[in-house]
């Protein structure tokens, strides 16, 4: 990460050298077209720190870590070059708010757009974040705001700044503040844990010690469904993370698993066992309506609703070996989608409708893959160890997934066309991510 | 969960083994200890019992894989041939199926050894037996849970058609939630594709 950030930000200094230079030769005149083209893609960001303000911990400053959220979580979306202080000829770490006056014609030069400048304070239990950022070109304010929260929760705070700036700078919703669902073998047993986005603050959601699979927030994501064998059988629950009840929304003879949610929120999509195959079925979330999608003695999971909810990608063996079909809503209009390879499975259709990510059997390992939604354009997106369980952020950007590549079981994050792959988690055993809206 | 204890029970036992082999070996394997590193046995008190606990802390982390331990030695004994193990009637008088990937059929080695559970299904006719199926790891986790209902279903498919009443078979699928024997190769998928009885109290 830093090493790419840094090889922008010398791109950025070169830029500046050439124009200051003036009187360059050919061979520079052809470099400098070919640098700003790609500076021009990204949004290049100066972020100053915040005024040193010590933790309880010793040695530790909330100050560091504001900045440093605020740093990865722009990094992250990759629509933002967040440039190195070290490249700028002002020191912006030492900045305080009001001094940004005098610096904003120099970072202008160096082709930085925005700069943050902030104030972090201890108000008794509250800390206060006011965050500044001016647009360099013309010394206005783009962002100004005052954020209060519990000091323990300084990361919180920092998300929610990242979330603003890249809100102002796209007009999109940031993913800063979303958290991640996901499976974790402990001992065992599979329990649920939910963490933030970036893999920080994972807290326990089962704990019964017993198997606990396939996470899915709701599209309010106050509730999570999923499948835990807590009572003996694999039975569906729906957990709500405002009141802390559990329900049993499905718990019928055999399988009750692979849930998914209608983008209305008030479907769920799950397969069933008790009639001989196992088929997917729908019902409302309070356990009624429920109808057969699929029949027949094969296997039929893991389904995906299209985001106009009118149709469901799964998981079928019914011609020999799983492959991923695709039917109406009404139970009509079947279709399969994956033909090539013998083992293609667990499709998740993307929020903005163009692509299914999907797990694909490549020579004895399994990679997630991209298609579109007819089944054209194949596009594979891992290659390191075996990889599973693809899921996007609520902006279609990045897709997180559960990858060996390290000899064990992590959560990786990457962004949508394969680059930038990120690891979250450390623990070992971890699978199954689903992503927050 | 009776299978969990009873899985337990043979970590228990294996731990106790295991615990007792590498005592009497590390006895034995003491002074070289202390020759290689004479400056470290120094610093840790004198005779700290390093080995025991490390040896008490591995099975809690893999249990599956030691409890299962006593089966893979059979496994050279045939390379040829994945079917056909030998080894479960030790712990029980059922034995355990086992499928190739991705396939819930039943072998030829498998019929034989439901063949053989028909049989004591019938001179043991008060006995319930549950039949879990399991997968290895490979495939996704949703579909393997299916297909681990598919085997389960197969099983108990042959034991009906055989004359047992269904109601004394109850199936249940963990897909590759509960493998066998922890690892990453045939040498491990092999044991984890099973159709498992557990004979119901």
């Amino acid at each position: 990460m830093t090493v790419r950030r840094r090889s922008h930000a010398l791109r950025a200094v070169a830029v500046g050298l050439v124009a200051l230079l003036g009187g360059a030769t050919a061979e520079a005149q052809r470099y400098e077209v070919e640098i700003q083209k790609e500076v021009f893609q990204r949004i290049p960001l100066a972020i100053a720190g915040f005024a040193p303000l010590p933790d309880k911990n010793p040695g530790a400053d909330l100050a560091t870590v504001a900045r440093s959220v605020v740093v990865a979580d722009l990094d992250f979306t990759g629509l933002f070059d967040v440039i190195d202080p070290m490249f700028l000829p002002v020191d912006v770490r030492s900045l305080k708010p009001g001094d940004q006056a005098t610096v904003l014609p120099m970072l202008n030069l160096f082709k930085v757009q925005g700069l943050l400048v902030g104030t972090l304070e201890r108000r008794g239990t509250e800390l206060a974040l006011e965050a500044h950022v001016y647009d360099v070109e013309r010394g206005t304010a783009i962002v100004a705001r005052r954020y209060l929260g519990d000091v323990t929760a300084v990361r919180q705070v920092a998300h929610r700044l990242a979330d603003e700036i890249v809100f102002r700078y796209t007009g999109e919703r940031g993913v800063a503040q979303t958290r991640v669902a996901y499976v974790a073998a402990r001992d065992g047993a599979r329990e649920l844990y939910v963490m933030d986005y970036d893999g920080h603050n994972p807290v326990l959601l089962t704990g019964n010690r017993s198997i606990n699979l396939s996470p899915r927030f709701s599209p309010d994501a106050r509730l999570l469904a999923y499948t835990s064998y807590r009572d003996g059988n694999p039975d569906l629950f729906l957990l709500n993370f405002q009141t802390g009840s559990r329900t049993k929304l499905s718990a019928l003879p055999g399988l009750n698993i692979s849930p998914a949610w209608s983008p209305d929120g008030e479907w769920v999509a799950l397969s069933l066992s008790k009639d001989g195959g196992t088929n997917i079925y729908l019902m409302r979330k309070d356990g009624s309506g429920h109808r057969a999608l699929t029949n027949g003695s094969g296997i039929s999971v893991s389904p995906t609703f299209s985001p106009n909810g009118r149709q469901i990608a799964f998981t079928s063996d019914r011609g020999g070996s799983p492959q991923i079909y695709a039917i109406d809503l009404e139970g009509t209009n079947l279709r399969r989608l994956t033909f090539q390879g013998d083992y293609n499975s667990s499709p998740r259709w993307s929020p903005r409708g163009d692509k299914v990510a999907f797990v694909s059997n490549m020579t004895g390992r399994f990679q997630i893959t991209l298609m579109n939604p007819d089944g054209s354009g194949l596009q594979t997106l891992t290659s390191e160890g075996s990889n599973e369980d693809p899921a996007w952020s609520r902006d279609g950007r990045h897709l997180m997934f559960t990858s060996t590549r390290t000899g064990q079981r992590e959560i990786f994050v990457m962004r949508a066309d394969g680059s930038a792959s990120r690891q979250l988690t450390r623990t070992g055993g971890n699978f199954a991510p689903d992503w927050s809206p | 969960m009776r299978t969990q204890q009873r899985g337990w029970n043979g970590v228990l036992v294996a731990i106790l083994a295991l615990t007792v082999g590498l005592l009497l070996s590390a006895c034995a394997s003491t002074p070289e200890v202390g020759q290689a590193q004479p400056s470290g046995v120094g610093a840790t008190t004198p005779g700290a019992p390093a080995a025991p606990p490390r040896v008490a802390e591995e099975p809690v982390r893999q249990p599956g894989a030691v409890a299962e331990r006593p089966v893979t030695p059979a496994a050279p004994a045939a390379p040829a041939r994945p079917a056909a193990p030998t080894a479960p009637p030790a712990a029980s008088p059922v034995e355990d199926v086992f499928f190739d990937f991705d396939k819930s059929v039943l072998r030829d080695d498998a019929k034989a050894s439901l063949d053989r559970n028909v049989a004591w299904l019938k001179a043991n006719a008060n006995a319930r037996v549950s039949v879990e199926g399991h997968c290895d790891e490979r495939g996704t986790n949703e579909y393997n849970l299916a297909l681990g209902e598919r085997r389960g279903k197969a099983v108990k498919d042959y034991l009906v058609a055989a004359g047992i009443a269904a109601n004394r078979l109850q199936t249940i699928s963990y897909g590759e939630e509960r493998p066998f024997v922890l690892g990453h190769d045939e040498s491990a998928w092999r044991w984890n594709r099973r159709g498992h009885f557990v004979i119901q109290r």
